[in-house]
């Protein structure tokens, strides 16, 4: 009989948990230990800021499903690591305090294999006055937060209805963060909302962004197919945002949020402010701060962290140049204790993948890389497939591989809400990671696979999406068809 | 506001009709990136 601990329920920790238990015996165990106590399909996040969809259509409670399909659910969060037991526990296990009904218990919790699949922490606190709801800033990163956001929003856009105008700043909270797929998602839908409130003439919307130039999303921009051209992805955000009166102001690394001020370094070296009435900016994501003991309570953190978890990347500092595909993880395996991995934004990526850029005051303003759904489901099913292969003893290796850098993405982008009136902005890219040595006159990648595409079906197909992957994740019948 | 979408284009996007078949061939070619599957690079 094999224990397996699965901490985290977002998209990789539930992905991991569901093909675990439908292929496991159930003799094995499976044990998710999180402490929210739904599941929540993130992605739609930006529809709740908007006022289209209600957070109880994004999310479902886990307890249920999960005693119904003999998933051991402890609704906790994880505080430390102890990968070799320690004096009196002989196996490998985790403390975790006990959140809700048991609030403040503690448990040591033991394994035979475990899965970090914590996610990011939503580092609000690297930037003064980003707390969500303060300041005249908000966040999507949350149902709670997304609902929030659309409060004000409402707010704002009542003022306008008045005549009042409302100047409104969307993007990124930090010098390094990540996640701008989500906020390019927010300003469209917000753009289009204004307009479907006959508001638009009276506001000004703009862009604040990390990124060095439109379209980079943290992956150093796109080269894509777009109908019968190769654009970059640059110009087909510049021109998404020009016909929808967006400004922009790029390379800039938030500082300081104060009421109604966005305080900013850019990458000239200037520091500079931008005024606002309603904020929406993407904060730093972050590891969770957890430490690991070995045996006889020595700190070994450094052997499973680096700020995120440890895995089978290649860390070695290197310049920009030298990065490779080879140094992505592939079976997100922590290099020091076989049984423990990490897949989805749990892992420490080996580098970014956009240019690093400092601003003439030596101050790194770049994206981090991000890490979306479909990789995060896709590496969270593949470390399942390996421990199921070897608890069942088919392979002693671990021999389902999935680097960023030989892996697809599709990202599709909502441009705004409404069946007949809504609009998406639908991008592949192949690989994740560019691959310059295979690909090295299209930017890394693959044109044909890495391709863009605007409108309406966009839109369906995003609302298909949220859909089928909450169907897949409250594991209705023939959810496994599904891909990740 | 600049146009920087042409109104035929505009068009394009927002036809339902056309827009269906677009749907289709989007979830193909979305498919098509899932079934390419994924591997090491090492
Ligand atoms: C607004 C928004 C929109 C997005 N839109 C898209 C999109 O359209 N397409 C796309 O592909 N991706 C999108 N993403 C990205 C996508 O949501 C992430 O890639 C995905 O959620 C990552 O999955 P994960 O399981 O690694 O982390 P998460 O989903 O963050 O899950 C982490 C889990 O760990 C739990 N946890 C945290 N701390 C602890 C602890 N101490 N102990 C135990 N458990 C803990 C959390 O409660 C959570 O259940 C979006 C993200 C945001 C914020």
């Amino acid at each position: 009989m094999s224990k397996i601990v699965i901490l985290g329920a977002g998209i990789s920790g539930h992905v991991a948990a569901s093909h675990l238990r439908r292929k496991l015996a159930k003799e094995h165990q499976v044990v998710v230990v999180s402490p929210n106590s739904s599941y929540q399909w993130i992605p739609s996040n930006i529809w709740v800021g908007i006022g289209r969809m209600q957070p109880e259509q994004t999310k479902f409670p886990l307890k249920p499903l999960y005693k119904k399909k003999g998933i051991e659910f402890k609704q906790a969060k994880v505080t430390t690591f102890h990968p070799e037991g320690d004096a009196e526990t002989e196996a490998p296990f985790v403390t975790i305090e006990y959140v809700a009904e048991k609030a403040g218990q503690t448990e040591k919790v033991t394994y035979d294999y475990l899965i970090n699949a914590t996610g990011p922490k939503l580092n609000f606190e690297a930037t003064e006055g980003l707390k969500p709801g303060t300041n005249g800033v908000y966040s999507v990163c949350t149902y709670s937060h997304a609902d929030h956001s659309w409060k004000a929003l409402e707010q704002a856009i009542a003022k306008m209805k008045k005549g009042v105008k409302q100047k409104i700043v969307i993007g990124t909270g930090h010098a390094k963060a990540t996640c701008q797929g989500a906020a390019f998602e927010y300003i469209l839908n917000v753009e289009q909302e204004l307009r479907r409130h006959k508001v638009r003439d009276m506001a000004e919307i703009t862009w604040l962004s990390n990124e060095y130039q439109l379209g980079d999303f943290g992956m150093d921009g796109m080269l894509l197919s777009y109908g019968s051209n190769i654009l970059k992805s640059a110009e087909m955000v510049e021109m998404i945002f020009e016909d929808r009166g967006i400004k922009w102001i790029l390379g800039a690394g938030v500082t300081k949020i104060e009421a109604g001020l966005a305080h900013y370094e850019n990458l000239d070296g200037e520091y500079k402010t931008e005024p606002f009435d309603f904020a929406m900016l993407i904060p730093s994501f972050s590891g969770h701060g957890f430490k690991a003991y070995d045996k006889k309570g020595v700190d070994i953190t450094d052997k499973l962290f680096k700020g995120f978890m440890l895995v089978d990347a290649d860390y070695t500092p290197k310049p920009y140049e030298e990065w490779k595909v080879q140094d992505w993880p592939e079976t997100y395996q922590n290099p020091h204790y076989e049984n423990i991995f990490a897949p989805g934004i749990a892992f420490a990526p080996p580098h970014g993948i956009s240019k690093p850029r400092k601003s003439k005051n030596g101050t790194d303003i770049t994206p981090a890389p991000p890490r979306t759904g479909m990789p995060s489901g896709i590496t969270a099913k593949l470390v399942a497939d390996n421990l199921i292969d070897k608890i069942k003893g088919k392979h002693k290796t671990l021999h389902h591989k999935g680097s960023m850098g030989n892996m697809g993405a599709a990202c599709i982008a909502s441009a705004g809400f409404g069946i007949t009136k809504g609009s998406g902005v639908s991008i592949t890219t192949y690989p994740i990671v560019p691959d310059f040595e295979k690909y090295p006159d299209s930017h890394g990648r693959k044109l044909g696979q890495t391709f863009g595409d605007i409108g309406l079906a966009g839109h369906w197909l995003k609302l298909a999406l949220h859909y089928a992957f909450l169907y897949k994740a409250k594991m209705k019948p023939f959810w496994w068809l599904i891909p990740e | 506001m600049t146009r920087r979408i042409s109104k035929t284009k505009q068009f394009i996007m927002m036809n339902p009709i056309i827009q269906f078949f677009k749907f289709i061939y989007l979830s193909l070619k979305v498919l098509v990136i899932v079934a390419g599957g994924h591997g090491g690079t090492r």
